[in-house]
């Protein structure tokens, strides 16, 4: 059983991750990582402090568990560039304070990083409005440059067909032929996925208020650094891995909202995707760099999410995820592993560590920590 | 011109707006600057509204404008309700009352819900709204503040089957000092005047050491109305500019909630992840009738109804409970 534990500032509860029930845990790993939330009380995901809670709470993690492998993500310059008007030198000065968190985290843990950015942002120009539609369009799962379309009719067909700010509409078939989809995968992909041009996103019907002035570019290419040779393709990190964790301690960073123009560190580019689909930054992107695979059926884009609430829906603090997912590297590591993000509610299913720490953050509003026990066996 | 769409009643000259910036006058007619302009369109379920009582488990439509006639200091969507609406309006949703309900049935929505600001500051686009909506079969509810005129409650009730009404404090200086109005003597005499005629419950945001100590004096107030209708105390999320302050205490908050849960058949204490009191219980033998599971922050969801009907499947007594 996987131990989800909520420390919802000064009250904290465990429940079992997979029905959401209360259960009463006090094994040594729970009650560490319970110290351990107390200890960092998350600051917000706007807040100056966010990246540095991030670092602060991995290197209590690591005096306290001493693992080998350490995956963590900075998000605080993905939310802030997302959401406030900056002149350029206030988006230097952000992205440099970044990486000046990222190196103290490395100068005090000692590990080997493999750093990654997941993609340049692109200021967002203008919306492609599809709420007049007669079918149904979804874009949702912070994605803009993707959304689902479903049962559109021939005006709405010649109506987006002929839109200047789309780039692409792919059908289902397609999606499915170029990931290798099973039946069950195509089931849950959208009839079409709608790609915007850089620097546009839909308007689709969305309860989501804010609207942001960043968006994800284009980002087929991605900064990668990683201390070997060979590694061209987002797939190819995870055997990296494997052969570098056979003789140093690793810890693999993602930083997120940060592209090949703005990395600071040495870096190669890397292939951020398969054909003419790219991963935005987000649960995929983790997902293909943990599995060493192109995950894009987990949690597909433009999906009708909201067909799948029910009331027997299992995990239900893990967003749209309806089970782990499988043969993640922090998953099948013999050693011990930790993950720390405030990117969001998903590094318990993205990275298969023996413990996950992460914000709770719903729409920016800072409701605590959440940390999910993996497994306790190694302690 | 005046104003009569809230208590406030701003004397709106030529051209110029009011407190709230949703309303200007035009040949001497109080009228709306942004109709059919919506903040937000999406799909939720009733319980993240928070409505409890209420078609259980259902799909609704959440929509909202700009502006509010509150200045509240720890307003959650202060970026919607505090933002000068001209600069929004540009970003909002174009949609006439017939898209809307479009959309709520293509979505296969039970009913449309008004939850993101204030609806007595676009009360012309939202009663066209209702039209359509009734006309469709589509049920519509709201979240308000109830500081309006009775002139607009009147309207409100003749739109919307079913309210969450949000009381904020008592006392005149708590109402003064964190929401920006006199008195919420308005809201108390709108709270009576809709609980009489439809679907109400009641949400009161505890911010501690500030309306805390009201809470016997306001769990009196609203069982002297009706000890069923559901009250949501909401544990505060620090926003806006009390950015900085502490997250209340849980424990004592519970704790200063007992002598309330004796005067009151239905109260909640939510707006945190993994709450343990978002379950109906049955007011007579306290089987647990209704489970959710709240992930705060309009995150809330039901698990089950073992209700049979309306009725408590031990005992048999009747639950407060619109299906």
């Amino acid at each position: 059983m996987s131990t989800a534990i909520i420390d919802a500032r000064g009250w904290q509860n465990t429940f079992d991750l997979r029905s959401g029930d209360r259960v009463q845990s006090h094994t040594p790993v729970v009650n560490m990582v319970k110290g351990v939330l107390k200890n960092h009380p998350y600051p917000g995901d706007m807040d100056a402090g966010s990246n540095r809670w991030v670092s602060d709470t991995a290197l209590e993690l690591i005096k306290e568990y001493n693992p080998r492998f350490v995956y963590l993500t900075y998000a605080a310059q993905y939310f802030k560039g997302r959401y406030n008007k900056m002149t350029a030198d206030e988006r230097s000065r952000m992205i440099d304070n970044a990486f000046s968190e990222l190196q103290r985290f490395i100068d005090l843990s000692r590990f080997t990083a493999i750093v990654i950015g997941s993609g340049n942002m692109a200021p967002l120009m203008d919306t492609i409005d599809v709420t007049g539609l007669n079918g149904i369009a979804v874009c949702t799962n912070w994605s803009t440059k993707y959304a689902g379309l479903y049962e559109p009719s021939s005006a709405d067909m010649k109506y987006l067909e002929s839109h200047p700010l789309i780039e692409k509409i792919v059908p289902r078939e397609e999606i499915v032929s170029l990931f290798d989809g099973t039946p069950e995968q195509a089931a849950r992909t959208p009839e079409f996925l709608m790609l915007a041009r850089q620097g546009h996103t839909f308007r689709a019907m969305s309860p989501a208020m804010r609207v942001p002035v960043m968006i994800p570019a284009d980002n087929f290419r991605i900064p990668l650094h990683i201390p070997v040779d060979g590694v061209d393709d987002l797939t190819d990190v995870r055997p990296a891995l494997e052969r570098l964790i056979a003789q140093k301690n690793i810890a693999l960073i993602v930083m997120e909202g940060v592209g090949l123009d703005e990395f600071s560190m040495p870096h190669r580019p890397c292939i951020n995707g398969k054909g003419w689909f790219f991963y935005e930054t987000g649960d995929a992107q983790h997902l293909a760099l943990s599995s060493g695979e192109h995950r894009f059926f987990d949690y597909p884009k433009g999906y009708k999410h909201f067909d799948e609430v029910d009331n027997t829906r299992e995990y239900p603090f893990s967003g749209y995820f309806k089970s782990i997912p499988a043969n993640l590297f922090g998953s099948s590591f013999t050693g011990r592993s930790i993950a720390v993000g405030n990117k969001s509610m998903f590094m318990h299913m993205v990275t298969g560590a023996d413990i996950c720490v992460e914000c709770f953050s719903r729409n920016l509003f800072n409701q605590g920590t959440m940390a999910v026990v993996h497994r306790e066996d190694k302690l | 011109m005046q104003c009569s769409y809230c208590e406030r009643r701003c004397d709106i000259p030529e051209g110029g707006t009011g407190f709230c910036r949703m309303y200007t006058s035009l040949q001497g007619v109080i009228t709306e600057r942004f109709p059919g302009r919506w903040s937000a369109c999406g799909t939720s379920v009733i319980e993240s509204m928070p409505f409890y009582h209420i078609y259980p488990g259902s799909r609704c439509l959440t929509i909202g404008t700009a502006g509010c006639n509150f200045r509240c200091r720890y307003c959650s969507n202060a970026y919607i309700a505090k933002e000068d609406p001209e600069v929004q309006a540009d970003k909002m949703y174009r949609l006439s009352a017939a898209d809307l309900v479009g959309t709520a049935m293509r979505f296969k929505c039970k009913s449309i819900v008004f939850n993101v600001n204030e609806p007595a500051v676009s009360i012309p686009s939202m009663l066209e709204v209702a039209n359509e909506a009734r006309r469709a079969g589509i049920m519509t509810g709201c979240l308000t503040n109830a500081y309006m005129t009775e002139e607009s409650t009147e309207l409100l009730v003749s739109m919307f089957t079913f309210f969450n009404i949000s009381l904020k404090g008592l006392s005149d200086e708590f109402n003064r000092r964190y929401i920006g109005i006199p008195s919420c003597g308005p809201v108390l005499r709108n709270i009576a005047a809709i609980a009489a005629v439809r679907h109400v419950e009641i949400t009161t945001p505890l911010i501690q050491d500030c309306n805390d100590a009201e809470i016997d004096a306001m769990a009196d107030f609203i069982a002297d109305i009706s000890p069923s209708i559901p009250w949501h105390v909401f544990r505060l999320l620090p926003g806006d500019e009390m950015h900085d302050a502490a997250y209340p205490d849980i424990d004592r908050i519970d704790g200063e909630l007992i002598s309330a849960r004796e005067k009151l058949r239905y109260v909640y204490f939510h707006n945190f992840v993994g709450s343990d009191w978002v379950n109906t219980l049955c007011p007579s033998c306290g089987a647990v009738v209704i489970e959710r599971f709240s992930l705060g922050c309009g995150g809330d969801k039901l698990n089950r109804n073992h209700c049979d009907g309306n009725s408590c499947p031990e005992c048999g007594r009747a639950i407060d409970l619109v299906l």
